[in-house]
């Protein structure tokens, strides 16, 4: 499954980046934060911000790239099917 | 584990937690002091007792941290309550036979077991001290019913104010707290399975908290330094935790 992404910035609280994830019919499937350097736990990787649909959960986890983080969303997003 | 000698812990909390919440007389103090128990020293992060077993012994923990979990099929941990000095978070094994959760260590801990042959000895001898521990299971129980309501309704904000003030007045009512400030050796990953967020969000929370001047962190070392506006914040009010003195207004 390919994604589109958007860069929309996130009211966090900590003045973070983040990227809407859009499936192929341009509906909202998740958004991914870039957390900031002052993140203790997991400083500047992505990190599921919210899921929608078969990604909506208490699962979320935190990944270094925005490839793996689309990786992981197109699994979860395909296995719901 | 490593296995100690000591049969008799000069400090014992039991007493100092069961007289935060009952009323024990010269003589029932003294049958606690002489409850015999093997005091064990356990490292940080290892399992007291573990979902299924059927203990012939209860644990007391003497000094250190421990928490009350359960794991889900995909091992997701959740933390439903954190042991301090003087907890015996598994008295309910003495008329449960099998335990239905896990108890685990948080920091270094000195637990000290206490047979449940003992146990039923001296109930069976001092009726109100098995009324003291029938009242300290049912407070569990109640700290159970705030913790479904912190974690099923509160904002993570409120969630983790709520629980740092619970944790501030169970200490104090074990003499573990001096003015504001208490030993706290719980990790970010702790405070998330209990708190049932995500260890970023604990994170950001933590980091809201300290900018907001609600905490002051430093190493495993927490203060407090204006507690009316975290029990504010965490909608703190201490009567489920039935303490017999006014401490818990403290």
């Amino acid at each position: 499954m390919t994604f589109t992404l958007q860069p929309i910035r996130v009211a966090t609280g900590f003045d973070e980046e983040g990227m809407m994830v859009l499936d192929e019919k341009q509906r909202l499937v998740a958004v991914l934060v870039r957390l900031s350097d002052e993140n203790e736990v997991a400083p500047g990787q992505w990190y599921l911000e919210a899921g929608f649909g078969q990604i909506d959960g208490i699962n979320h986890p935190a990944f270094s790239n925005l490839d793996m983080a689309q990786d992981w969303i197109s699994q979860r997003v395909t296995r719901g099917r | 584990m490593i296995l100690a000698t000591a049969f008799h812990p000069k400090y014992n909390p039991l007493i100092r937690k069961l007289e935060s919440i009952f009323t024990l007389s010269d003589e029932e103090r003294h049958a606690l002091q002489g409850l015999p128990m093997q005091v064990v020293a356990i490292k940080a992060d290892q399992d007291i007792v573990r979902e299924g077993d059927a203990p012939s012994r209860s644990c007391l923990i003497l000094s250190g941290f421990a928490c009350t979990y359960k794991v889900t099929v995909q091992g997701k941990r959740q933390i439903v309550s954190f042991n301090l000095p003087g907890d015996v978070p598994d008295l309910q094994s003495l008329h449960l036979k099998v335990i239905d959760n896990s108890i685990a260590t948080i920091s270094p801990c000195s637990v000290g077991f206490i047979t449940h042959e003992d146990l039923r000895a001296i109930c069976d001898r001092y009726p109100r001290i098995t009324a003291a521990f029938w009242r300290e299971t049912l407070i569990d129980a109640a700290i159970f019913r705030e913790w479904v309501l912190n974690v099923g309704r509160r904002e993570a904000y409120t969630r983790m104010a709520h629980v740092l003030c619970e944790l501030l007045t169970r200490l104090r009512a074990v003499g573990l707290v001096e003015d504001h400030a208490c030993d706290l050796p719980i990790t970010q990953g702790e405070f998330a399975d209990a708190l049932g967020v995500t260890t970023v969000h604990v994170n950001r929370v933590i980091q809201a908290m300290r900018a907001d001047g609600l905490i002051e962190l430093s190493g495993d070392r927490l203060n407090i330094p204006d507690w009316d506006r975290l029990k504010e914040v965490g909608e703190f009010d201490p009567t489920y935790l039935h303490l017999e003195s006014d401490q818990a207004a403290a």
